[in-house]
């Protein structure tokens, strides 16, 4: 239920498809939930990440950085790549200069 | 690892461009090496404090993605290293700049917190700097909410006027309780005459704590001779028996044991 009021809250339009991103900017960090805004920060700091990284960093069961996670990537805020048998999130590819 | 400390306010003319110079500088003197940027993109004040050989690359490049983090890096550890190493990074003042920097969407602003997030490893892990000091933009921009979410350490610098205080105590609950960050006020230009006693410091201290949740790190006097220098003095260096002088000393190790 959380989960569901969340996602409308920052989706209003109902859309939970990933390929249409929000901006994880500032403004937006500020607007999310304390849960949620913990771990994007952290994933912010880290760039790339596992839930296990974030976890580490948080201080809280990867298993709910990996809830969390998720959350935000249903929410259009961060992307998941899978390399692997790992998941890796991310906010933004680096991109090369 | 080094720390990050930004300086931030609710409204202008704090004084937080003097605090950040001079904590810069008493650092510096300890031997430390620091790195002062002006995040402040509205009204870029650090290149008006420091003599320079030109500039390689402004902040605003780096931000932009166009520039490496070494090029901004000024090095005027000859002139204020004291023993220590001093590396200062401006904000292009043109009024084309400003205007440029004042029209970044969103997607900009989140690619340069990404960049002010990574002065972590290129700073402090890579080359090894003790302390990277923001001098921000007051009130709720951009730029200065990047520089929160980046530091370890914010220090809000506030006066006794009455809408910088309610300012302040909105922006304690609206911003840097949600970020989490270690915070103190310093509580700056306090008349003279209010700080003649212990007793008189005392009570300013007690009424402080009733309105911010925040520590009150420090009172700082109001003096009359920094307003006088205009801007053109660093007390910490040049002055180092001047009570301003020992206060920035106070600071300092406050915030090393913060």
């Amino acid at each position: 239920m959380d989960v569901f009021i969340d996602i409308q809250k920052h989706n209003p339009r109902g859309n939970l498809d990933q390929s249409i991103p929000d901006v994880l900017d500032v403004m937006t960090l500020l607007s999310l939930p304390d849960h949620l805004r913990k771990t994007a920060v952290t994933l912010c700091k880290l760039g790339q990440a596992t839930a296990e990284e974030v976890a580490e960093q948080t201080k809280r069961a990867r298993a709910v950085e990996s809830g969390y996670l998720n959350q935000l990537m249903l929410m259009g805020y961060v992307k998941k790549e899978r390399k692997g048998r790992k998941a890796y999130f991310y906010v933004e590819k680096e991109e090369k200069e | 690892m080094g720390k990050i400390i930004a300086f931030h306010s609710y409204k202008g003319g704090t004084g937080k461009t003097l605090l950040s110079i001079n904590l810069a500088a008493t650092y510096a003197k300890r031997g430390k090496s620091v790195c002062l940027f002006d995040l402040d993109f509205r009204a870029p004040s650090l290149h008006a404090a420091f003599a320079t050989d030109g500039v390689g690359c402004w902040l605003n490049e780096y931000l932009n993605g166009t520039c490496d983090i070494k090029k901004v890096l000024i090095d005027l550890s000859g002139q204020h290293g004291n023993g220590g190493k001093f590396y200062t990074g401006l904000a292009n003042p043109t009024t084309e700049a400003i205007r440029d920097m004042s029209a970044k969407d969103r997607k900009w602003e989140m690619r340069a917190l990404g960049r002010l997030l990574s002065l972590k490893n290129s700073l402090l892990n890579d080359m090894h700097l003790d302390y990277l000091i923001f001098d921000t933009s007051p009130g709720l921009q951009y730029s200065s909410i990047n520089a929160i979410v980046s530091a370890d350490v914010v220090l809000v610098v506030t006066s006794l006027d009455t809408s910088d205080i309610k300012g302040t105590q909105r922006m304690t609950q609206e911003l840097y309780d949600l970020f989490e960050k270690k915070t103190g006020i310093l509580l700056n230009k306090v008349p003279a005459e209010m700080l003649t006693s212990e007793s008189q410091k005392k009570n300013l201290y007690k009424k402080l704590n009733n309105i911010h949740t925040l520590p009150i790190l420090e009172i700082i006097p109001c003096f009359c001779d920094i307003l006088r220098a205009g801007g053109t003095q660093i007390f910490a260096e040049e002055q180092p028996d001047h009570p301003f002088t020992k206060t920035l000393e106070k600071i300092a190790t406050k915030i090393e044991n913060f």
